[in-house]
């Protein structure tokens, strides 16, 4: 039997992985590999866990090191060819790390590329049997599943169609499907779960959380960093090496303050917005709020030219998906501010109350020409928070939810209860 | 010394403990290579006899009209079948092993199982092929009324040793067209320069001279010698030669196999 973890505990371990990778071609033909057997027997040949700078090796990983325990979920981030794949493709045992040591203990179930496997001739049903048996379940297995994953991905009557006849969302959603139904002690997802209609990665999701209720141990490799925020307890931002780990939202924000926050500074237009101050009632800077906390944002405008006929527009992004949460517009009649002279200066405060669910926002200030319909000015990120409360499961607004025994004469329990005066108001729980 | 002794102690450890876990997938890729077939192709499975019968009628012509050769009293007809079955069967085998690791390049950089499942089940598919045309040899021996003897117990054996040598190669001809793809037009200059190096439509022995004891050397000729010993001469196969064989065969599949097993994972880096 396989141990389901290590001496340590740890389901998955990377301990110090480098991984060298070439760039360019390397020897593909007979004719290249004459040349390259004489260099190697003269001994021109450096280490093969040294890098060749001048042959055009890097390091695609960089001494990489984490660890994950049954039941944890671990989410990978970080931006194109930071080497998150590779990560992946090292647990999964098609490469092999240059320096350093990955071990995966247990039955392993990778969503990788679920309709890999496929082969466009053959119908739904055989590709189950063949995906399935790559996956590295058992043919009674798979037999006996086989009700379950047709209805898991929803084809019906298709599965018995050749499978080049199937969208690519069928496609996508047969192969999630036979991947939902293995029975792993690891898994490791990369970006699978962006297949498919919101219903199917709701329910996509909630499958991933039903393996870590189960105690599988889960690296996740997504862009999405929604998911990552909803389905994981820590993250790492890997840029080939280890930028940040810990607490998701923290390596969220780590990252998302290295690239993702779309930028649109806009400026040497009409109007520039110059600088902006998010703060509490109290004029304390902001990074953590409770939902609901009333907020400050000034803002400070300088005018090139004189310029009439505008709007400011302030919009709230989700910084994980730039969901935009709220996009509204104050003309500039209706605060007094019909137009300005050039050089002029303008501080507006915008106070708001964001009732949001937990999760990373920022904020965008803008002028925009209402005749042109084009910007005036423009500053994203103008703010940055993050809202941070542990009763919601996902979702964004928060609707001040209240949970309390119902009232006197509803129930003889409930009256009896009320008799006592012992009613509740369900406490937020605050992080 | 000690060192590689146990590297390859482990290896071997290593390869046999991943056949049993991943051995359903090898019947499954063979499954869907059969059902391929069988979908893709208007005659399916009679591809496997048309090629063997088609070339038996050709050498006929040449070996009955145009010259004769001895074949030990045996009709030439299916002297040349009995041959052109077994080597088909390799050729073929080795044919699709060729680009089995190439042609599923996908699997091959997405997803880990033991590579080696590739050419093992091109292999397999040859050999279902190899059976469906072994009927056309049993109906020409019924028709030159050529009975069995009990020496046909050693078939099994004889095809074992063939499938052992066959899979050994097809496991370094597979490797070696991943990393070099010129090996896939060497390889069909090598069949067939090979297959007249074999006794495959005539007896190799008629050659003679230097040539001829070099060409002794082929472990393929004394394999394909033994189907016709044991099923149209009603005799057992030379002992010394087919000795040889088995062991060149058995060495073969060792080495193509650690070989390969070392190599692999580079296979996704190379591909």
């Amino acid at each position: 039997m396989p141990r389901a973890s290590d001496a340590a505990g740890a389901a998955v371990r990377f301990d110090g992985v480098w991984k060298k990778f070439r760039r360019g071609e390397s020897t593909d033909s007979l004719r290249d590999l004459i040349p390259a057997l004489a260099t190697r027997l003269v001994g021109g040949r450096p280490r093969a866990d040294e890098l060749d700078a001048a042959s055009g090796d890097f390091w695609a990983l960089h001494d990489v090191s984490f660890a994950v325990r049954p039941g944890e979920v671990l989410g990978i981030i970080g931006p194109n060819g930071a080497g998150k794949s590779t990560v992946l493709k090292l647990l999964t045992r098609i490469l092999k790390p240059t320096r350093g040591e990955c071990a995966v203990y247990g039955r392993t179930g990778a969503l990788i590329e679920v309709a890999a496997g496929f082969h466009a001739d053959l119908t739904g049903r055989e590709n189950v049997f063949l995906q399935g048996a790559i996956m590295g379940m058992k043919r009674a297995e798979i037999a006996r599943k086989m009700d379950e994953i047709i209805e898991f991905a929803g084809l019906g009557e298709f599965i018995d169609t050749q499978v080049k006849r199937f969208s690519s969302g069928m496609n996508a959603r047969l192969g999630f499907s036979i991947a939902a139904h293995l029975d792993p002690e690891v898994l490791i997802i990369d970006e699978v779960l962006s297949v498919g209609d919101a219903a199917f990665q709701q329910k996509c999701l909630e499958r991933m959380r039903e393996f870590k209720g189960r105690g599988v141990a889960i690296v996740f490799v997504s862009h999405n960093l929604q998911q990552v925020a909803d389905l994981c307890d820590e993250a790492i931002y890997l840029n080939r090496s280890v930028q940040a780990r810990g607490p998701v939202p923290d390596v969220i924000a780590a990252y998302l303050g290295a690239t993702k926050v779309r930028h649109a500074n806009q400026t040497g237009g009409p109007i520039d917005v110059v600088r902006a101050q998010l703060t509490d009632e109290t004029g304390a800077t902001v990074t953590s709020i409770a939902p609901g906390t009333p907020l400050r944002l000034t803002v400070d405008y300088a005018a090139r030219e004189a310029v009439a006929d505008f709007h400011f527009g302030f919009v709230v992004y989700r910084s994980t998906d730039n969901l935009i949460v709220y996009d509204g517009n104050v003309q500039g009649e209706e605060i007094g501010i019909p137009a300005v002279q050039a050089g002029e200066r303008v501080r507006l405060h915008f106070d708001f109350r964001p009732h949001l669910t937990r999760g990373q926002y920022h904020l965008e200030c803008h002028v925009f020409h209402n005749r042109s319909q084009r910007y005036l000015g423009r500053l994203a990120p103008a703010g940055v928070f993050t809202v941070s409360e542990a009763r919601t499961y996902a979702g964004i607004a928060d609707i001040e939810l209240a949970c309390t025994p119902a009232g006197a004469g509803e129930s003889d329990e409930d009256a009896a209860r009320a008799a006592r005066g012992s009613t509740h108001r369900a406490s937020r729980a605050r992080r | 010394m000690v060192s590689s002794l146990s590297r390859l102690g482990s290896d071997l450890r290593e390869i046999l403990h991943e056949q049993v876990e991943y051995r359903e997938l090898l019947f499954s890729i063979v499954q869907r290579d059969l059902l391929l077939r069988y979908k893709q192709t208007v005659m399916g499975f009679g591809w496997a006899i048309f090629m063997p019968v088609l070339n038996t009628i050709i050498f006929s012509i040449i070996f009955t009209r145009v010259t004769r050769v001895d074949t030990g009293g045996i009709p030439y007809p299916i002297y040349a079948f009995a041959g052109l079955l077994p080597w088909n069967f390799f050729a073929t085998a080795l044919r699709f092993s060729v680009a089995s690791l190439t042609s599923n390049a996908t699997l091959v950089t997405k997803v880990y199982f033991p590579r080696e499942l590739f050419p093992f089940s091109a292999v397999l598919v040859s050999l279902i092929d190899f059976a469906v045309a072994f009927t056309v040899l049993v109906a020409m021996m019924v028709y030159y009324h050529i009975g069995v003897t009990w020496v046909v117990l050693a078939l099994p054996v004889i095809l074992l040793v063939q499938i052992v040598f066959t899979c050994g190669l097809a496991l370094l001809l597979a490797m070696a067209n991943l990393f070099y793809r010129d090996v896939k037009y060497l390889f069909e200059i090598v069949i067939t320069v090979w297959m007249f190096a074999t006794s495959v439509v005539y007896p190799v022995e008629l050659v003679g001279g230097r040539l001829g004891a070099l060409l002794l050397l082929n472990p393929m000729t004394p394999i394909i010698d033994a189907y016709r010993a044991v099923l149209l001469r009603g005799t057992l196969p030379p002992a010394a030669p087919s000795a040889r064989a088995a062991a060149v065969a058995l060495v073969m599949l060792a080495l193509g196999w650690v070989v390969f097993h070392r190599a692999e994972f580079r296979f996704a880096e190379s591909i």
